[in-house]
Formats: structure tokens, C-alpha cells, sequence
């Protein structure tokens, strides 16, 4: 199937987000690589799957899971070689799956060549591709990122004695984007894997990348112009590939991202996510709908991405004290389930592997407007272990059948890179591919249906929004339409039973045919719309006046 | 002559037996109407006593005013005296029934015209004592609104609050009883207008101030020291 | 049921579509424009501060305004229709209105009826009533009112203020000492314009039959108070602050009269077998020592209270004839021809007033209703003699007054008992 040639073909991608250490081990060392990922591509184009986001492979001390990266333009040698790469990238191609990687622009690894020569002397010629310090009390605006293990944005360099910027790991020192060396080559990095074939890419921690004293250090008027210089020269040489900003910002200060159409195509809601299980579990949709009200108007050739889990903590930094205060006791009751400022969860066990709601969350998900990701794992509904350490929890292989190791990997157990998940409920044993395909109401073969559904019209990927808000606040209520398209959403986000009146005078006259059933349903008359629905039932409706 | 004498004696008694005898059998049946009479009566009356017991007939009539009117009168309770009556009306009915049945002329219309008269009678006893019921009600409800807004001479007000509704209450029930109805009503009209105009005089004259302020107060509208000098009481 | 139901199409949509909450707040309003918009600001506050997570609404039973009251009520609704709030919240916050059908009227009676209603329909754990006519409400109050029930699962708070010593006398001179002594609970406002309430103790009020009966429309609010005492729920106080009112109702003791001492003794019939059988009195749970009395000097007519004592004495004598003993009436008599500075109406002799007017009212030997405007002048002499005994008194002193009157209360019962009962 030959890829979506359409300039725009990210607006109706929907995207697998997985790392390849997770999916398949090919040579039975206990860690998944390219070769494995490459023999699951068929499992990905039977899901819907139009876009890979593939988190970092590159060489690295694996100090925070690859993105403190030692080589940009190499593959770690666990995950297999450039030329894997390669065969990997093609195959996908041939399935019309486009391949998005990692740029991790902001920091590197302590490791990486470039800060060993940067350390090495006030007077390398690299030394001014970091910050450096001598004291560590400049730019003290900024904040701290990962509070649960850092104490200061500044560490203390031994070798050269003084002070270098990180505003993550201490073991990840920031690049110095004032120096045009330092811009030149990440557009270098940038170039030799387009060559190769990737599609898009994915940066990392962008609001971060330059520092200004007397200010917060986070999305600079100068970070916004290194950013469109690479944007310049991407759509110069290599048009039809895109940008993905990973900015956990409010939607006012993520939309200078997008510059006017001239910097990133697309960028992360992070605020909307954590509403979306405040809004199920309150039972009411008013924090949905407030913060895409909040969300500005983006360039027409720009897209959102949604998403309801992925690598990092459920994060809630976006959220009031009191929002964050609710999630936490609705969500994580233990402790050990928080970090940093989130929840370290999986999407099943986050929902008490209620079926339902898993089904309602990946509905809103893909019928919000944006581009949805799934993160991988999500779609046969596996567990977490929280008693791994840092964000391990979610990164557990991935279970493709009942035999050792959940298939993933012939090696023996204690030589996989994380346990497989193994409890009675989301152990490999009740949770896997082999034994969800064979059934016909499983999880993953719901989720083909709803991605099959979702791409049967362009809709959900391109169309516009208008949020009814029936007086019954559990109900989330909107049209999506594109031309003389038009779908209906209708949420009930309760557990309970919900009666509903829409107010649809607008499509009067129209008749109601649902999406998965293709059944019609009454047309719209002069009265208001009413539905009842079950507890966290959702409905899709194309509108259609015939 | 004797012979005379004693055969006209003679059919004269003969007469005045065949008389007798005709007349006898109607005046024993008028007897034992009479004694059926007062039995039913009897039972008439031991039914309403009861009744009347029953709606506290005695309370109504006492929150009427009528109790003290009876007591005064040295007579017993009201339903007492109600159930007394009845039985003599109820008595004397039967009577008067017989005697209409044995035939005496003339006796007949008036026993008509009492039996037509009886039900006004009952009427117009119930609208007395309804109308002396509402009059205490009235006079009383007055009285204490006139005591409680502050009101100069709240008995007067009440008595003649009482006073024009009797009047009243009188005038209907003889009208409703046929007597002197002309009379009456010109009568109640003439001490109506009267009273009315007594009163509006002396409002007029005595309540001159009041008048003045209540209307300044109502018009002109700044003068609250009496409320302020009032506490609430919740 | 045949009875026509008193809620509106209207209203059960607008309640269908609120749901099941945890708190319901009542608002009964009638053109209270002026006032309503900062009190349903304050309610919301209070709600969110209190009770940041809890599902919430306020319901305001409207009697006919004209003034555009249930406008401002429902315009201020916390949901994502009108993002413009500026108060911060969790979670939708509905402010629903109704006009209370089948009555021309405003009446605290279907008012309140009305809040019931919608607080079974939606099943909420805990309410609270509001009143438009305080003028001082505090964002704190709703939750010294609803805290108890919400989380320590008490089912009726009734509030203490701080007010002058010379306001609210009905209250300290009949309705305390006599529920007390008859009730056996130490309740101080067993009539207020806001108390909280759970919804157990709201729905079984609901189910009495007090709601058809034409007679008993006013004082609804006391008959609750005596409703949960008769119920043995659980009840507590809570001090709220100052008690100031929009408007000074100093006129009106008459319709004051009625809707608490009314009240009371319409609810002693049946309530005879509880309040029968208790002795003595249980002091009730209070949050917050009372914060006192104010004693600032106020300006109070006194002689035209002693003149109105002394009027109704003896213009209403044939009245009190009906309803008090000759000893009694003899004694009132005697009192009322003291001169200004020696008049003194005895404690004593006010309970026993007030007992025999409650036997008379229970008797009905006269209509109910002119048995309590009869008890106006009566009050106001004994207004008269607790403004005079406690005019340069200390706050502690005047509470051991009203403390000492509560005790002649107890001490008198069963002198009621007894005239209670010779007309059984």
C-alpha cells in the first residue's frame, strides 16, 4: 500500500508510538530491536496504522531511556545496525507507515563527544556548544523539570570547574543554542536522516532550548527563531515531511509554535489529556470543554496531536493544585504511582481495566479534533508495574501471545531488558495479540473498527468543532464538520444511565445514521434531540439530509 | 207533659250518646296518635341530643354568645334547649296532624298554616345563630386587631363591629319570619345610616390628627422614628 | 394520586439534567433583585472553598418576582456555557430557578416544599436553606451549616447569632424556654431564615401530611425543627455571626407571632406523646463558643409598650376570659394597674400564660387564631420587664436570665400536663 502522498497526510494519520527495545526481540538477547520491529509491521498495518513514532535508538548510556543521546547519527548497537534501520524504514514505507524519530535538540548525553571536548577545556574549540557558568545562580527563574531527583538547573563540572546548564538530568547537559555552530550541526543531524528516508521527527523539550536571564528560559522569542530556521530549510529541501513539538505548555503559549504555518506542523495538547480523565471521573465535561475553548485558533496547515498515554508520566503540570490534588486521589492512591508532577500509569489500569471506559477514552480520542496516538501496548489494554523504578512502569514488552515471555523475546525471562507483565489480570497470559485476534468482541478488534471508522471520513482528522453543551453536564456533546460533511459526537462520560436533549435546530432535518451500526436513527425535527444512552456510551453520527 | 219532657230528655241523651259514640272512636284515635306522637318525639329528640353532642353543638353555640344568653335566661345548655324544642314542635305536629285528620273546620287551615310556617321558623333560627356565631367572631377578630395596631378605644370598635352585624342578622331573620318586614327593613336602614354617619363624625372630628399624619406619613414618607424605636422580635 | 403535583414540567427537566449531587443549596426568593446577585456569589464561594470536589446546585424557589430575580440566580451558573465566571471551580455548578406552581402567592410553605422535592429527586446528602433577606451572609457559612451533616453526619444544623440583647425576645422570652422545656433539646433558633438539614431528615418531612393542611401554612420552618426533634435526629448548632437583616421587621410581631407560637402549639397536639413523657432538658451540640452579645445602648419606646400591655388587659378581658384562668387573669389584671416604675410581669406568672394560652389553643375555645394575636399585648409586657431587668446587665447576666426563665419553664410543665389533660 503506497504512502498518502497528500501534503497534508498528517491531519489524517493516525499514529503508534512505540520504542523499539519494547516490541520484538529478533536474536533472543532480551531486548527488542529493528529486525523484531520490522517483522510486526503487518500487526501495525492491520490496526490503521499510518505513522510509527519511534522513540530514540541512538547510541546512548540509557540513563533516561535514550534521550540522552552520545551519537546522533548512529543506532544503538542493542537495537541493530543503520542498515536494519534502513530495511525497517523501507518495509514500512512499502505498508504506507510513515516513520517519525526523535530529535532530542535540547540536551545531549554527559557522554556524547561533544561535551567531552566541551569539558575538557575553557579553551576547546566546542566549549561554547554548552552553558557554562561560574557560579550557579544565573537565569534563577527557571524552573525545575524533574523535581523528584534534581535539585538545581545547575551542575557542578569537576573537570573543567565550573557550572553547566541542564534543565533535566544533570547527566544531560543543555546545548547552547546561541552559538551558530551548535544550529548548524543539528541541522546536519537533521539532514542525514531525512536522506535516509524519515518522514518527520519528533523534537524534544523544545520551549527549553535557549536561556535568557531574567526570564523563565521557556519559549524565548530566540527559541522560536532557531526553530523556524529549521523549518525554512526542511520544507526548502525535503517538502512534505513534518515537525512535531513536544512543548508541555497552556494552548496560549504552545501557539507561537506554530508560528503562521512557518514553524511547527504540529504540536502536542498535553493540557487537554489529563481533563479528559478529570472529566471522567468528576463525571462532568466542563473541564474538556473549557480548555479547548482556552485552545487558540492554529494555522490551517497545523494540526494538534492527542494522545491519552505515552512513555512519560501522566503529567499534571498543567493543572491547578486543586485539579492536581483531585487526580491524585481519584487516580493514584499509592504514592509510589506519582512522579514528578504526574501518574505513572498505563492506560487500562488507570481506568480499572473497565472496558467501557477504555473504549470511551480511545472514542474521544479519536474524534477530538487532532491527530491521535496510541501508545503501543494501549490497544490490547496492558498493565504497568509501578515497582520498576523512574517511568519503567509503562515501558514493560510488549505481549504478542501466551508462551514465555509473551512472545516477545526467546531469551530466558531474567535476561529481558524490564519482567514481562505476569499478574493474574494483565499478566501476557490474559493479555496478548494472538489471543485478542482470535476473539471477535476483543479490545484490538474493537480498536480496528473504530480507526477503520474513524478514517472513512476525513472529518475527525481535518474538520472544524462546535460544542453543543446540552444542560445535562455529564454529556459531551459536539459536530464535527468539513464541507457538507457533518458527524455528531455524543459522550455520556457517566457511569450511570444519562437522558439527553440535544439542541440541534440547526441540522434540522437531517437524519441520524450511526457509524459502527450504519443504522438510522430519527431525523432532526422542530423539538430538541433526545437520546438516552448507557453508562459511558458513545455515540457517532454522520448527519445526512437526503 | 213529664213524658214530654222525658222523651225529648231522653232522645236528646239518645242523641248526644249517637253523637259520643260517632265522635268517640276519632278521639281515641287522636289519643293514640297523641302517645305516638310523643314517642316519636321522644325519639326525635334523643336522636338530635345526641347529634348535636356529637358536633359539639354546645362549644358552637358558646363561641355564639348563645350560652351566655341562655344562662342569663336561667336555662339549660343549648343543646339541651334545642332538643327540647324539637320535641314539643315534633309533639305538637302529630297533634295538630290528628286533629286535622278527625275533621274540625277551620281548624284544618290554621293547622296548614302552621305546618307551612314551621320550616321559616328553622330558618330563621339557623341564621340567628350563625349570624350571632359570626357576630362574636367579628367583633372579636376587631377587637384584637384594634388592640394590637394601637388603635384608640378597641372595645367600642368591637361592640360596634358586633352591634352592626346583629342588627343585621336581625333584620333578615324577620324578614325571613314575615313579621313587620316593611317595618323592619326601613327600620335597619334608617339605624344603619345612622350609625354609619355617628361613627364617620366622630372619626372625623376625634381622628383629625390622626388623619393628618397617616396621611403625611403615607405621602410624605420620612418619618420612621416610631419603627426605629421598635425592636424586631425574631 | 389525584393531587396535582406542585413541581413543574420545567423544573423536573431542569432537574433531570442536574442529576444526583452531593449538595443542594435553597434559595427561596421573592423581587429580591437588590440582594440575590451577591448571595448566590457568596453561596458559590462558599461551595467551592468548603466543598471544592463535592457535586453541588442551588435551587431557588421563586415566588413570582417581577423584578427580574430568577434571572440573576440562573445567569450566574457555573458551567462551560458561560466561561466567563470568574470563580474558579472543579466541576459544574448549576443554578436552577423555578416559579412554585399552583400558588398566586409567595409562601414559605411551597417554597420550601419545593426545595425538598428537588433535594429527594436528586438525592443529596446534604442541604442547606439561604436566606436573600440576611444581610451579612459569609462564604464560611455554608460550610458551618453543612459541615456537620456532610461529614460528621448530623441531620439538622440550626444556626446561633450574635445579636443585640434586646433583639430577637420572642425568641429568648417563649420559643427557646418553651421548646426546651417541652422538647427537652436546648435548640436557640428553632425558627431561623437558614439552617442545614440531611437529606434522611428531609425526605421523611416530606412525607408528612402537614403540606395539604390549609390552617398549618405558616411556621413550616419551626415545625421542621420540632419535626426532627420528635424524630430523634441528630442536631447541632452552629454559630454563624451577626445577625442583621435587610429589612428591620419591627412591626410585625403579630405574623411573627403566628408563624412560630402558632407554630409550636398547633404542633403540641401531635406531638403530645414525645413531649409528654421528656423532663428536664439536654444541652445541644455547638461549633464555636457564642461569640456573645452586643451591648450598645439602643433607643426602645418603653412606655408604649407598657401602654399596649396594659390596653390589651383590659380591653381584651371578655378574650382572656375564654382562654386563661380567673387566677391567672386576676393576677395580669392586678399587674398592669402598677405604676410605670413598679410594673414587673413575674416570670412565673408569663409561663403560666403561656401554658394556658397553649391548653386554650389546643381546646380551640376560641378561633385559633385570635388565641395568638391575643398573646401580642401579653408579650409585649413581658418584652417590657426583660428590657427593664436586664437594661445595665452583662452578657453573662442576661444569658443567666434567660437561663433562670428556661428553669420556670421546666419547673411549670407539669402544671401544663395537668390542663392539658382535663380536656382529654
Amino acid at each position: 500500500m503506497p504512502l498518502n502522498r497528500t501534503a497534508l497526510w498528517y491531519k489524517d494519520a493516525i499514529i503508534y508510538q512505540v520504542h523499539v527495545r519494547t516490541f520484538h526481540d529478533s536474536n533472543g538477547d532480551g531486548i527488542g530491536d529493528f529486525q523484531g520491529l520490522n517483522g510486526k509491521l503487518d500487526y501495525l498495518q492491520e490496526l490503521g496504522i499510518d505513522a510509527i513514532w519511534l522513540m530514540p535508538f541512538f547510541p546512548s548510556p540509557l540513563r533516561d531511556d535514550g534521550y540522552d543521546i552520545a551519537d546522533y547519527n548512529a543506532v544503538h548497537p542493542t537495537y541493530g545496525t543503520l542498515d536494519d534501520f534502513r530495511k525497517f524504514l523501507e518495509s514500512a514505507h512499502e505498508r504506507g507507515i510513515r516513520v517519525i524519530i526523535e530529535l532530542v535538540s535540547n540536551h545531549t548525553s554527559d557522554q556524547h563527544p561533544w561535551f567531552q571536548e566541551s569539558r575538557s577545556s575553557r579553551d576547546n574549540p566546542r566549549r561554547d556548544w554548552y552553558v557554562w557558568s561560574d557560579t550557579d545562580t544565573r537565569y534563577n527563574g527557571a524552573r525545575i523539570i524533574f523535581l523528584d531527583t534534581e535539585k538545581s538547573n545547575w551542575a557542578w563540572d569537576p573537570i573543567s570547574k565550573s557550572f553547566y546548564w541542564h534543565r533535566f538530568f544533570s547527566h544531560q547537559p543543555d546545548l547552547n543554542y546561541d552559538n551558530p555552530a551548535v544550529r548548524e550541526q543539528m541541522w546536519e543531524v537533521m539532514k542525514f536522516w531525512l536522506e535516509m528516508g524519515v518522514d518527520a521527527f519528533r523534537l524534544d523539550a523544545v520551549p527549553y532550548l535557549v536561556e535568557r536571564e531574567g526570564t523563565n528560559c521557556e519559549n524565548l522569542p530566540e527559541t522560536h527563531e532557531v526553530l523556524k530556521e529549521l523549518r525554512r530549510r526542511l520544507d526548502e529541501s525535503f517538502p512534505g515531511r513534518m515537525l512535531l513539538a513536544e512543548a508541555n505548555q497552556w494552548p496560549a503559549d504552545l501557539r507561537p509554535y506554530f508560528g503562521d504555518g512557518d514553524e511547527f506542523h504540529m504540536a502536542f495538547h498535553f493540557p487537554l489529556m489529563p481533563r479528559m480523565f478529570m472529566g471522567l471521573k468528576l463525571e462532568d465535561r466542563k473541564p474538556i470543554t473549557e480548555i479547548l475553548h482556552q485552545t487558540p485558533e492554529i494555522p490551517s496547515s497545523c494540526q494538534w496531536s492527542l494522545f491519552l498515554r505515552n512513555h512519560d508520566e501522566l503529567t499534571l503540570e498543567m493543572v491547578t493544585d486543586v485539579e492536581r490534588d483531585y487526580m491524585y486521589d481519584s487516580y493514584a492512591e499509592s504514592k509510589m504511582m506519582r512522579l514528578n508532577l504526574g501518574i505513572r500509569r498505563r492506560l487500562a489500569p488507570l481506568l480499572a481495566n473497565d472496558r467501557r471506559r477504555i473504549e470511551l477514552m480511545n472514542g474521544m480520542l479519536m474524534s477530538l479534533p487532532g491527530t491521535p496516538i496510541i501508545y503501543y501496548g494501549d490497544e490490547i489494554g496492558m498493565g504497568d508495574n509501578i515497582n520498576l523504578g523512574d517511568r519503567n512502569g509503562v515501558r514493560t514488552p510488549m505481549q504478542w501471545s501466551g508462551e514465555t515471555n509473551g512472545g516477545f523475546s526467546t531469551a530466558p525471562p531474567e535476561r529481558l531488558y524490564a519482567p514481562i507483565i505476569q499478574d493474574p489480570v494483565y499478566g501476557y497470559q490474559a493479555v496478548n495479540v494472538l489471543r485478542q485476534k482470535a476473539s471477535e468482541h476483543s479490545l484490538i478488534n474493537w480498536m480496528r473498527t473504530i480507526t477503520g471508522v474513524r478514517k472513512s471520513t476525513g472529518v475527525f482528522g481535518r474538520g472544524s468543532i462546535e460544542f453543543l453543551y446540552p444542560a445535562n453536564h455529564r454529556i459531551l456533546a459536539f459536530i464535527r464538520q468539513l464541507g457538507n460533511e457533518a458527524v455528531l459526537v455524543v459522550n455520556n462520560l457517566s457511569s450511570s444511565a444519562q437522558a439527553v436533549e440535544l439542541d440541534l435546530r440547526h441540522y434540522k432535518g437531517n437524519i441520524l445514521i450511526e457509524m459502527f451500526g450504519k443504522n438510522i436513527f430519527p431525523r432532526v425535527g422542530d423539538l430538541p434531540y433526545l437520546l438516552t444512552m448507557g453508562p459511558y456510551q458513545f455515540y457517532w453520527f454522520r448527519l445526512r439530509r437526503i | 207533659m213529664r213524658e214530654m219532657i222525658v222523651s225529648e230528655l231522653n232522645q236528646a241523651l239518645h242523641e248526644l250518646a249517637k253523637g259520643f259514640a260517632h265522635f268517640l272512636p276519632r278521639l281515641i284515635v287522636m289519643l293514640i296518635l297523641a302517645l305516638v306522637g310523643w314517642a316519636i318525639a321522644y325519639f326525635v329528640k334523643v336522636v338530635l341530643r345526641s347529634v348535636l353532642r356529637l358536633i359539639k353543638f354546645d362549644k358552637l353555640s358558646e363561641n355564639a354568645g348563645a350560652s351566655q344568653l341562655l344562662s342569663k335566661a336561667a336555662l339549660p345548655s343549648a343543646t339541651e334547649v334545642l332538643s327540647r324544642f324539637v320535641f314539643w314542635v315534633a309533639w305538637l305536629g302529630v297533634i295538630l296532624l290528628g286533629v286535622s285528620v278527625l275533621g274540625i273546620l277551620g281548624l284544618q287551615e290554621q293547622v296548614a298554616k302552621f305546618f307551612l310556617f314551621l320550616p321559616r321558623l328553622f330558618v330563621a333560627m339557623f341564621i340567628m345563630f350563625f349570624g350571632l356565631l359570626a357576630a362574636s367572631f367579628f367583633s372579636r377578630a376587631a377587637l384584637l386587631a384594634a388592640v394590637n395596631a394601637n388603635v384608640p378605644s378597641p372595645r367600642v370598635l368591637s361592640l360596634a363591629v358586633r352591634s352592626i352585624i346583629i342588627v343585621f342578622v336581625l333584620s333578615v331573620v324577620f324578614e325571613e319570619l314575615g313579621l313587620a318586614e316593611q317595618t323592619m327593613l326601613v327600620a335597619f336602614g334608617i339605624a344603619f345610616g345612622a350609625l354609619m354617619l355617628g361613627l364617620a363624625i366622630a372619626f372625623g372630628m376625634g381622628g383629625r390628627d390622626l388623619a393628618r399624619r397617616f396621611l403625611e406619613k403615607k405621602i410624605v414618607r420620612d418619618k420612621k422614628e416610631e419603627n426605629e424605636d421598635e425592636l424586631s422580635p425574631l | 394520586m389525584a393531587e396535582e403535583s406542585f413541581l413543574t414540567d420545567d423544573f423536573l427537566r431542569q432537574l433531570m439534567n442536574v442529576g444526583e449531587v452531593d449538595i443542594l443549596v435553597g434559595l427561596p426568593t421573592h423581587n429580591n433583585a437588590k440582594t440575590v446577585g451577591s448571595i448566590v456569589h457568596t453561596i458559590q464561594t462558599g461551595i467551592l472553598r468548603g466543598f471544592p470536589r463535592a457535586r453541588a446546585v442551588i435551587i431557588n424557589a421563586d415566588g413570582g418576582s417581577r423584578d427580574g430575580t430568577p434571572e440573576l440566580v440562573t445567569g450566574v451558573s457555573i458551567d462551560d456555557a458561560r466561561p466567563a465566571s470568574n470563580l474558579y471551580a472543579l466541576r459544574t455548578l448549576h443554578s436552577i430557578s423555578t416559579k412554585y406552581a399552583n400558588s398566586s402567592q409567595p409562601s414559605n410553605k411551597v417554597a420550601f416544599r419545593t426545595i425538598l422535592a428537588a433535594a429527594e429527586l436528586l438525592r443529596a446528602k446534604a442541604c442547606v436553606v439561604m436566606s436573600p433577606e440576611s444581610a451579612n451572609v459569609e462564604p464560611e457559612w455554608l460550610s458551618k451549616l453543612l459541615g456537620p451533616i456532610y461529614h460528621d453526619d448530623f441531620d439538622l444544623v440550626t444556626p446561633t447569632y450574635s445579636r443585640h440583647k434586646f433583639e430577637g425576645l420572642l425568641i429568648t422570652n417563649l420559643l427557646y424556654p418553651m421548646t426546651r422545656a417541652l422538647y427537652g433539646v436546648r435548640i436557640r433558633e428553632t425558627y431561623s431564615p437558614e439552617f442545614g438539614f440531611s437529606g434522611r431528615l428531609g425526605t421523611q418531612f416530606l412525607g408528612q401530611n402537614i403540606w395539604t393542611d390549609a390552617t398549618n401554612g405558616t411556621g413550616v420552618e419551626l415545625r421542621f425543627t420540632l419535626a426532627a426533634i420528635t424524630g430523634k435526629f441528630r442536631i447541632c448548632q452552629s454559630f454563624l455571626g451577626e445577625k442583621i437583616q435587610i429589612e428591620r421587621r419591627s412591626a410585625d410581631l403579630v405574623p411573627a407571632l403566628r408563624q412560630t407560637v402558632g407554630a409550636l402549639f398547633s404542633a403540641l397536639e401531635p406531638d403530645f406523646p414525645v413531649w409528654s413523657v421528656v423532663a428536664g432538658s439536654e444541652p445541644t451540640l455547638t461549633n464555636e463558643a457564642d461569640h456573645g452579645v452586643l451591648l450598645e445602648p439602643l433607643r426602645i419606646n418603653r412606655k408604649r409598650l407598657r401602654e399596649m400591655f396594659s390596653t390589651g388587659v383590659a380591653e381584651l378581658e371578655s378574650v382572656f376570659q375564654s382562654i386563661l384562668s380567673p387566677a391567672t387573669l386576676a393576677e395580669l389584671q392586678q399587674i398592669a394597674r402598677l405604676r410605670d416604675e413598679d410594673f414587673r410581669y413575674p416570670a412565673e406568672l408569663w409561663v403560666r400564660t403561656v401554658y394556658e394560652f397553649a391548653a386554650s389553643y389546643q381546646k380551640s375555645v376560641i378561633s385559633r387564631d385570635h388565641i395568638i394575636q391575643a398573646l401580642a399585648p401579653l408579650f409585649r409586657g413581658k418584652a417590657l420587664t426583660f428590657l427593664t431587668e436586664n437594661r445595665n446587665a452583662s452578657a453573662e447576666e442576661i444569658e443567666n436570665n434567660i437561663e433562670g426563665l428556661c428553669r420556670e419553664f421546666e419547673r411549670l410543665k407539669p402544671y401544663l400536663l395537668q390542663i392539658w389533660k382535663s380536656s382529654e
